[in-house]
């Protein structure tokens, strides 16, 4: 039988649909009568989505501005070497 | 063109690039930048991979012009930064070790009684949408704090395939991680967001 410890270790693959259908089914029936279980499975589900609109990667000014400046010296320089070819 | 338009503008925004258009880069440079970063983070550490992503950004100057849109713009970009990040790591001879043995978070696994049942449950169910949690300012800081905390592995994970929605393949191709190992990664990652959130809305602290 499933117990909540196994059921946790298959949280994720439950959420995401990449459980087999028997793993699926079981996990279902446990769900049915373990409220606990419900609440861990609700909540997960909650951080995933959170997680979904959460904008990453707050920009680091600093290391962009260098980025720029990075990139507009590449670019000069590869005008320069188009314009030898020509 | 905001940064958050810029997909399903990546045609022009491609074209662009390839033209040698210097605003198209910029505003590439920010959206893509945080993706690469993310990737970067899971060989190398923080000084390191900003020096990567900001190499592969020049080396992009040249490389966009033969750039056949077989993958999407994202993911070729991830790629570049990967293969760099490997060759550096290689030339530093430094490993990077992940252990995938452990499905449980620790502090969850210990939240179970022998017998595999609850111990300490879950302490009460989240009473707001995801959405709801993320307006609450202090909850979003939280999140920031705890996700920069994370291992790197789990960390870019997360970032690869939650926030940035990249196929798992994908995610597996640019991390050089099996789908198994993968789906280990990501579960850990949640559980901890998920004992973050409950500590956050018991007690309002982080």
């Amino acid at each position: 039988m499933l117990m909540c410890r196994d059921l946790a270790e298959i949280a994720s693959d439950y959420i995401d649909n990449e459980l087999g259908t028997r793993q699926n089914l079981s996990v279902k029936m446990h769900l049915m009568m373990c409220k606990h279980c419900r609440s861990f499975i609700g909540n997960l589900r909650t951080s995933t989505e959170l997680l979904k609109g959460y904008s990453s990667g707050r920009a680091d000014d600093e290391l962009m501005r260098r980025i720029d400046h990075n990139i507009s010296e590449a670019l000069a320089a590869r005008k320069a070497r188009d314009d030898e070819e020509k | 063109m905001k940064p958050e338009k810029l997909e399903g503008h990546e045609e022009a925004l491609i074209t662009g690039l390839q033209a040698g258009n210097e605003a198209d880069f910029q505003q590439a440079v920010r959206f893509y930048t945080p993706g690469m970063l993310a990737v970067a983070r899971f060989y190398l550490d923080h000084a390191n991979a900003e020096e990567v992503v900001q190499d592969c950004w020049v080396s992009v100057i040249d490389a966009i012009r033969k750039f056949e849109g077989r993958s999407g713009l994202k993911t070729w970009l991830h790629r570049i930064v990967a293969n760099r990040c490997k060759n550096k790591l290689r030339s530093n001879k430094k490993e990077v070790i992940t252990d995938f043995s452990e499905t449980l978070d620790p502090e969850l696994a210990d939240r179970f009684n022998a017998s595999g049942r609850w111990a300490v449950p879950p302490k009460l169910q989240f009473h707001d949408s995801a959405e709801a949690l993320l307006e609450n300012g202090a909850l979003s800081n939280c999140l920031d704090k705890h996700l920069s905390a994370l291992p790197e592995t789990q960390r870019s994970a997360l970032m690869l395939y939650e926030v940035h929605q990249h196929k798992s393949a994908d995610v597996c191709n640019i991390l050089d991680v099996s789908a198994s190992n993968l789906r280990v990664l990501l579960h850990r990652a949640r559980q901890k967001i998920f004992l973050m959130v409950e500590t956050f809305q018991e007690t309002g602290e982080c």
